[in-house]
């Protein structure tokens, strides 16, 4: 019903026969919240929210207020996620995801 | 022999001893041409007295014959000889006249030694006796005083000295008793006053009497008393015997220190007394060397009873400002007394009793009866006086600090405990501690002591109720970052923040306070109501210095949200031009924000009409295709709309929620609906949807009317389009009912802070066990205390423990239940 309102609104905006409606939509402030797109919110490695920098970063750059720019999410190919800090100090180690352990190969970065 | 023809032939007082030659000579030494004029002058320097200087200056013409032997008798001497140069360069030329013929001049002794004439000492004695006397007696002296002078001359410098000593010694001590017993006999009777006023000219004339006599013995003093160190001079002696026989003589003496005190308690009560008697007769005690121990001790104890009855009466006479009135008066008076009088040794001992008798012994009660009233009352000056006043006797400041931190703990505990006093709380608090510093700064000279002390009293009862002032002072800065708060200034709003830091600093748990700013200042950020952006930041770059980064960063991050919300939204106004006509019709803003940095909003689900879902898809879209990996969750909470509105009195603006603009988008298409069909089409949660109706029909601008009417939404009520309605304004704002929301809200935060504790206490019970494998239940309790930084009670950190126990993470010890062990 509300769709069809819409529409009848949307290709007869300027016919005049038709009694202007009580209400119109003028101007929309919406608020949004953004989050990684993540199945698991803690980050394996260092058990941090991924939301929040992982710990190396928290501890390192405390006044840096895009700190989070720096800690970014990266997923791999199984689709775990971690802190891309966390990881490449990872791999470095093993090339292995932690959680399933396949190989690691990125597939894709937060920004 | 130009000089010595000038000399008289030797009178009966030629000196013949060497002894005396020699002071002749040291005398001489220093003349060269003029030997007369030289002893006058060495005579006049030796002089003290008027008196003696003018015996020295008409005998002038007598004193000459002393020199005259030197030439005489002992020419051949020749450092006799030298002292006068005629006589040196006579003997010179007699050398060289004669080379061959020497005719040598042989100076002899005189054969008969000069005598005195056999009844001289016997007839000086008694003529000096005879002018001692006159003087003692105040009646004229027979004899001039020169001819007394150079008899007394004349004596000593016959050896007599000693005698003449003796007998002037007994004439005096004659004179003193006789004095002495005269006092004594009427002193006992006579009153006080006149028995002083007699005692003082006793003593003056005896000193003048005294300068008297010295001046005609002058030369016994200066020969005689000065070669044998044991005994005294004349003024001493005189001095001495008086001394003796006054102390000896306990009635003159206790009459005389009696009358001094009666004199002056008289004084202290308020009458006038003579005070230059007073200062005399002390002089004359100073004098005597008796001032110590015959008069000061029984003045100081006269002193300590007159204030400790007159402390005790006063105390209970008087308020506490005048007491401490009376207090600084009488050390003013005392202060003056010793000025005017009293001997300035008695300086400390008299001023330290009477602060104690005064102020030390009722501190207690001074401080106690008064100090809270005249903090109460502002009452600067007696507050300055008061401090002055402690600051004089022994511990005074600290007793005086310590009942300052009493009051302002006493205080301060009403004005944070009470509920009913919230919301005029951090506004007293912070009137309070204006108040108070205004007091120690200009009462109590800042001292260090107090302004600690002020802090400390502030920590403590600040936080004697847990949150609430943390809650409040949050709340307090929100009012003032806020737009509307018309009337102040910048600099203004920068002290009234730094005063807020200040009490913020005593707040222990500052994570409240940082949970109720978060979430007031998303309000003003989403809003736009902040009242200014550097203000803004003025407060968080305060909250940074204070809590450090780790505080603000998640604060920071919202104002950096805003920042990139504006960028994004303009990337997205250039994207829908070029791309989508759909939304333009539309003026879409997004605030982005970062899930984390801003408070949780509780997730509700409503179905918005295309009108809505369109762009919302359209942003979803071209944002994601900027930000991989993330997904936006919208709040519908949060946002708010404006509409155009078509009433018969013309189209107006109103500026909505977004729950209302649903509501009152549904009436385009159904001009009367009921609570079910609203409720149907929005899906807004039930509560909200009765507060949001509420805003639109009975609120203060009623855009649509409900029937029945009736203030509260009830089931099956009905809604219709208020086609008549008017309004002055154009754009007019359609508040929202929050009343109720904020309490739950409240509710909400507070109970996130306590979960958020929680964690903290969890992390700090396994950092500690970590570290320390086995620890005491009390032990670990102590650490924890120091580690946390808000409040916790005992209990609390035990059901952490149980449930870290639960969990594994530690073990109750197998063999000592009082004992942890971590577990790996």
């Amino acid at each position: 019903m509300a769709d069809d309102g819409e529409n009848s609104l949307d290709s007869r905006p300027n016919d005049d026969s038709k009694p202007e409606k009580m209400f119109t939509l003028k101007k929309w402030n919406a608020v949004a919240m953004w989050s990684w797109d993540v199945e698991c919110d803690i980050c394996a490695i260092c058990r941090v929210q991924v939301m929040d920098s992982c710990l190396r970063c928290q501890a390192e750059n405390k006044r840096d207020v895009l700190g989070r720019q720096d800690c970014v999410v990266v997923w791999g190919e199984c689709n775990h996620s971690f802190h891309h800090c966390c990881m490449s100090l990872w791999v470095k180690q093993n090339n292995r995801c932690p959680l399933c352990q396949q190989e690691w190969s990125i597939q894709r970065m937060g920004k | 022999m130009s000089a010595a023809k000038k000399y008289k032939p030797m009178d009966t007082s030629e000196l013949h001893d060497t002894e005396n030659i020699a002071n002749c000579l040291k005398k001489s030494d220093s003349a060269t041409t003029n030997p007369g004029r030289s002893a006058f002058a060495a005579q006049n320097m030796n002089s003290s007295s008027a008196a003696a200087a003018a015996a020295a200056s008409t005998t002038n013409g007598e004193r000459l014959p002393n020199f005259s032997k030197l030439g005489a008798h002992h020419g051949n001497d020749i450092r006799a000889a030298s002292t006068t140069s005629n006589l040196l360069n006579r003997m010179g030329a007699i050398h060289n006249t004669k080379p061959g013929d020497v005719k040598k001049i042989v100076i002899k002794n005189f054969k008969a030694k000069p005598t005195l004439p056999d009844n001289y000492s016997e007839d000086t004695y008694i003529k000096l006796e005879e002018a001692v006397i006159a003087i003692q007696l105040s009646k004229p002296i027979k004899y001039s005083l020169e001819e007394l002078y150079q008899a007394v001359v004349n004596m000593c410098s016959h050896k007599m000295d000693a005698q003449l000593y003796a007998k002037l010694k007994e004439l005096t001590e004659l004179h003193v008793k006789r004095n002495i017993k005269l006092k004594e006999l009427t002193g006992g009777s006579m009153d006080k006053l006149i028995l002083l006023e007699k005692i003082n000219n006793w003593w003056l004339s005896f000193c003048q009497q005294m300068i008297m006599i010295r001046s005609i013995f002058l030369y016994m003093d200066r020969t005689y008393v000065l070669q044998n160190s044991s005994i005294h001079s004349i003024w001493d002696m005189g001095l001495d015997l008086f001394r003796i026989h006054f102390a000896q003589n306990n009635v003159v003496q206790k009459r005389t220190v009696d009358g001094l005190l009666t004199l002056i308690e008289k004084e202290r009560q308020g009458s006038t007394v003579d005070r230059g008697l007073l200062k005399s007769l002390v002089r004359m005690l100073c004098d005597l060397q008796i001032y110590s121990s015959a008069f000061e001790e029984k003045f100081l104890d006269a002193t300590n009873q007159l204030y400790k009855a007159e402390s005790q009466r006063k105390m209970q006479e008087l308020e506490v400002p005048e007491y401490l009135q009376h207090v600084s008066k009488r050390l003013v008076e005392e202060n003056e007394r010793l000025l005017h009088y009293l001997d300035s040794s008695t300086k400390h001992p008299l001023i330290y009793n009477v602060e104690k008798e005064l102020l030390a012994e009722h501190l207690t009660t001074i401080l106690q009866k008064g100090l809270d009233a005249l903090l109460e009352d502002n009452r600067l000056n007696d507050l300055t006086l008061l401090y002055g006043l402690l600051s004089r006797v022994k511990n005074g400041t600290s007793e005086l600090c310590g009942n300052f931190n009493g009051y302002i703990k006493k205080k301060g505990r009403t004005i944070v405990i009470d509920p009913e006093k919230d919301k005029s709380m951090v506004q007293d608090l912070l009137d309070f501690k204006d108040k108070m510093d205004v007091i120690v700064r200009n009462c109590f000279e800042h001292n260090e002591k107090f302004t600690n002390s002020l802090r400390e009293a502030f920590e403590f009862f600040i936080n004697q109720r847990a949150n609430k002032p943390a809650e409040l002072i949050a709340k307090y800065v929100d009012m003032k970052l806020r737009s509307g708060n018309k009337g102040t200034t910048d600099e203004e709003l920068e002290k009234t923040l730094d005063k807020i830091m200040v009490l913020f600093r005593f707040i222990h748990g500052k994570d409240v306070f940082e949970a109720f700013y978060k979430k007031d200042l998303a309000k003003r950020l989403l809003v736009g109501k902040s009242a200014s952006v550097d203000s803004e930041k003025s407060m968080l770059s305060k909250l940074k210095q204070e809590c450090g980064g780790g505080f603000t960063s998640k604060l920071e991050g919202m104002f950096k949200d805003m920042e990139l919300s504006r960028d994004i939204n303009l990337a997205f106004r250039g994207h829908t031009l070029s791309n989508d006509r759909d939304v333009t019709n539309l003026d879409l803003t997004v605030s982005i924000l970062t899930m984390g940095y801003w408070p949780t909003y509780p997730p509700t689900e409503v179905t918005m009409p295309p009108q809505f879902i369109n762009p919302q898809q359209i942003f979803n879209k071209f944002y994601l295709e900027k930000h991989s990996g993330r997904k936006l969750q919208w709040q519908p909470t949060l946002g708010n709309c404006v509409l155009r509105a078509q009433f018969d009195a013309g189209s107006k603006e109103l500026m909505v929620s977004l729950f209302q603009a649903l509501v009152l988008l549904l009436f385009n298409d159904k001009p009367t609906l009921s609570y079910e069909e609203i409720l149907a089409a929005t899906s807004i949660e039930d509560g909200e949807l009765r507060r949001t109706l509420q805003s639109l029909a009975c609120g203060r601008a009623r855009v649509i009317s409900k029937t029945p009417k009736g203030r509260d939404i009830e089931d099956g009520d009905q809604f219709d389009f208020h086609n008549e309605f008017t309004n002055k304004l154009f754009r007019i704002k359609i508040n929202q009912i929050q009343m109720k929301e904020t309490n739950e809200e409240q509710k909400a935060t507070e109970e996130r802070v306590f979960q958020d504790r929680q964690y903290q206490i969890d992390a700090a019970i396994v950092r500690i066990m970590k570290m320390r494998k086995t620890l005491s239940h009390n032990l670990l309790i102590t650490e924890l205390f120091n580690q946390l930084t808000f409040p916790v009670k005992p209990a609390d950190l035990k059901k952490r423990i149980e449930s870290l126990i639960d969990r594994d993470y530690m073990e109750r010890d197998k063999d000592n239940q009082n004992q942890y062990n971590y577990v790996a």
